[in-house]
């Protein structure tokens, strides 16, 4: 390992490039913890918003206009404001509201804020995506179910949802894909994830573009994974003559 | 998607390297600052703009005021150049005043031996302050050396960050003292370290501060110094004099008040008396 | 136009709106009567101005950054749309690295890495960090809008091309008088929505230090130090970019359902 590591600093010193901190235990050990921090992150927020756009879409689907207006208005506020202004309201002023009153029992941390902000985010943005997949099933599919003696029910789980979210997968994976850049911005509430740990070693030493490199190839790597295993899904769960 | 494989993202980091090394090379001839200023007769400050009396901005002409401000304009003014102001943050203000992006920093920024190895500064302090602690009145914490494991809130850059993380502090550093602040209060971190003068204010002034008091003695207390490129020795003793020209006549004290900088610091007072026997 | 003329602008669209702006504005006056008598609405008045030219500073970034992207995107669409491999590969590179790399990081990279000012001859022109914020906007934008230009070449039936070389036009005519106006229309809800997202961004613009709506707000909250007031000028931000990227979105809309007929 740091036989490896040895060379490759010896390798990118050629390029007049400096990467003599990855050989810094300390320094390499932050970066490590910083990296697997975005790794749960995305992992914790990618469950989260599928979750809170399955919610928000049956919403916005329900017909029941007490349900569909809030979940109407949450997606849009959501969708036309920027994230960091929101993880700022969040984090810094209903946090402390929260606090002010519950006293110290206010067990939100800032990676759990980050959490929920990302997955309330990108939730209206998959609930967006699931409506109109839940939208496209052809009316007569469900007749022809319904003329089976299916339930509501099970209209919904086993004929509705199925084919709406192969028609919604797509713009699902690019959500992702979006949700994974996304979360550097924890880095702005001091979550130490990996564009944290980056500015902590760059404040204290002259390396921006090495750090810089690493973080762009790490991310890269890491919508590389969501994409391929999208693609795998889509692949898996194909029907022939229906949806892309 | 292979970041590190292709020649276009192989060539544009050594592009770029070579253009910043190249562009501070030529700005790092025997003291710049000076030859910058008499050609462009301009002098550019980096200031720290957070809010507060050192610095922050008049809501109604979206000037920046502040004694940091007050202090960059004078400055100019004896040196017969127009003050450019450069807004920094604690994060950046060590790269761009390395880059030249910024040639003196008067930006809250103490002197620490570190600090005093890669950058240059004019002896004569302009002010003198430590950092302060905002924890809740009902803590535990009394000691510096209570805050072992626990998380503590600053901002990016700040000198305070070595001292606490020789003492095992859990640091949580923000882009700024607003947030750091905020996230205090948000019952984050159970303290947040900063400048006295920006803590001890509002612990003693502002009613929503109440529930909170600042913990003494002042860590590392140090002078607050304004900041040059390494090896400028020119500039920093043509600043020098008038640093100690603005203790003798009372015009820091003056800065001070004006600003509403309380309590009020009695190093200035201090300096002024030792100039004052100095000189003349 | 006959397909147009069936979608036609809903009737009673001002008049479903009427309602709305009297809400506001019956809102507005009811703020700046209640402002002289609350200090946290009055620290708000006197610091509005302040905030709407920070906002001034976003509004410019995104309007400079959408149209350097636009530009640049459209070039490497072109590229990436060429049969010329030498042209096309480079351009399917860039499109790849700046659509998946965060905003976040590419704004300190151009911030951090750039330098402050280029020598010209004898000139020095500066290199503000707002400008560059804004290159590390526009690197982004122009590989969406080169993937926005290739799907909206992509989505023109391919039988028009057949149809267009059986009458004899050769590749760079049917571009031109074929395709290329109808992909514009195609573009357009897309590339708009593109510009909202870049809106949002510049809030980015904060985290390196340029002094924009999130930057000026935060400044006040600190000289004003009092919750109700941070709370207001938190929320005040949220509006402001909603106010302008909800009509924006709204109009994508409405040009998605009237461009629809394919």
């Amino acid at each position: 390992m740091t036989h490896w590591l040895e060379q490759f600093v010896h390798w990118s010193a050629g390029f007049g490039l400096n990467y003599n901190f990855l050989l810094d235990a300390y320094q390499r050990g932050t970066l490590g913890q910083g990296a697997l921090t975005t790794v749960l992150l995305c992992l914790l927020t990618i469950i989260g918003s599928l979750l809170a756009g399955v919610g928000l879409a049956a919403m916005l689907t329900s017909g029941k206009p007490w349900l569909t207006r809030p979940a109407r208005v949450f997606v849009e506020v959501t969708r036309n404001t920027p994230t960091l202004v929101q993880l700022y309201c969040a984090f810094l002023v209903l946090n402390m509201l929260l606090t002010e009153a519950v006293g110290a029992a206010n067990p939100l941390t800032p990676f759990a804020w980050v959490v929920i902000v990302i997955s309330l985010h990108k939730g209206a943005f998959h609930a967006e995506a699931l409506r109109a997949g839940i939208e496209a099933v052809p009316t007569v599919t469900l007749e022809a179910a319904s003329s089976l003696a299916f339930n509501n029910r099970q209209l919904l789980w086993n004929v509705q949802l199925p084919l709406a979210l192969r028609f919604a997968l797509p713009a699902l994976i690019n959500n992702l894909i979006d949700l994974v850049k996304m979360t550097a911005v924890a880095s702005a509430i001091a979550v130490g994830d990996i564009t944290y740990a980056a500015i902590m070693i760059w404040t204290q030493s002259d390396n921006v573009l090495e750090l810089m490199i690493l973080i762009l190839g790490f991310f890269g790597l890491l919508s590389f994974t969501v994409n391929c295993v999208g693609r795998w899904l889509e692949a898996r769960l194909r029907m022939p003559g229906y949806g892309h | 998607m292979s970041l590190e494989r292709s020649p276009v993202k192989r060539l544009l980091p050594v592009l770029l390297g070579a253009l910043v090394s190249l562009s501070t090379v030529h700005l790092a001839h025997a003291d710049a600052t000076l030859d910058k200023m008499e050609q462009r007769h301009a002098l550019v400050v980096g200031v720290l703009l957070s809010g507060g009396p050192f610095g922050g901005i008049d809501p109604a002409t979206q000037k920046p005021r502040g004694f940091n401000v007050d202090l960059a304009q004078e400055l100019g003014r004896q040196l017969g150049a127009e003050v450019q102001l450069v807004p920094v943050l604690p994060a950046n203000r060590v790269q761009f005043l390395q880059q030249g992006k910024v040639d003196l920093l008067i930006a809250n920024m103490e002197w620490t031996a570190e600090r005093g190895e890669i950058l240059g500064f004019v002896p004569t302090p302009f002010y003198r302050v430590g950092g302060t602690a905002a924890v809740l009145k009902d803590s535990k914490i009394s000691r510096w050396e209570d805050l072992k494991n626990q998380p503590v809130c600053t901002s990016q850059g700040s000198s305070y960050i070595k001292p606490l993380t020789e003492l095992g502090v859990e640091i949580k550093a923000f882009k700024s003292s607003s947030e750091s602040l905020l996230a205090l209060r948000g019952n984050n971190c159970v303290a947040a370290v900063h400048d006295a003068t920006l803590i001890n204010p509002l612990v003693a002034e502002n009613p929503e501060w109440q529930g909170y008091r600042a913990l003494s003695p002042e860590l590392n207390p140090a002078p607050s110094v304004i900041w040059t490129r390494k090896g400028e020795s020119d500039t920093q003793a043509k600043l020098d004099p008038i640093i100690q020209q603005l203790h003798r006549s009372g015009w820091l004290i003056e800065a001070q008040t004006r600003n509403r900088i309380t309590p009020a610091s009695p190093a200035l007072v201090e300096l002024q008396k030792q100039f004052q026997a100095n000189g003349a | 136009m006959a397909i147009d003329s069936s979608v036609v602008l809903p009737r009673a669209w001002p008049r479903r709106h009427i309602g709305k702006l009297l809400l506001g504005v019956g809102a507005l006056c009811a703020l700046g009567y209640f402002a002289q008598h609350s200090p946290v609405l009055k620290a708000l008045l006197q610091w509005s101005p302040a905030l709407a030219a920070g906002f001034g500073q976003n509004i410019l970034i995104s309007l400079l950054a959408i149209g350097s992207g636009s530009v640049a995107g459209l070039l490497v669409g072109a590229m990436v749309v060429s049969p010329l491999r030498v042209l096309r590969w480079p351009a399917r590179l860039w499109v790849q690295v700046f659509r998946n790399a965060p905003w976040l990081v590419l704004i300190y990279f151009t911030t951090y890495v750039f330098p402050f000012e280029i020598r010209i001859g004898s000139a020095y022109v500066a290199f503000p960090d707002w400008v560059k914020v804004t290159l590390g906007l526009a690197l982004p934008a122009s590989a969406n809008v080169a993937e926005i230009f290739r799907g909206a070449i992509a989505s023109i039936p391919s039988t028009q091309w057949e149809a267009a070389r059986s009458l004899a036009f050769s590749r760079g005519q049917i571009f031109r008088s074929i395709i290329l106006p109808q992909c514009f229309k195609r573009m357009l809800p897309p590339w708009m929505n593109l510009y909202a997202v870049i809106t949002m961004g510049t809030a980015l613009a904060s985290l390196v230090g340029v002094h924009d709506v999130i930057d000026t707000a935060q400044i006040a909250s600190n000289t004003v130090n009092q919750t109700g007031f941070t709370v207001v000028i938190y929320l005040s931000l949220l509006v402001l970019f909603f106010a302008y990227c909800y009509p924006i979105s709204r109009l994508t809309q409405y040009l998605e359902r009237r461009y629809a007929f394919y």
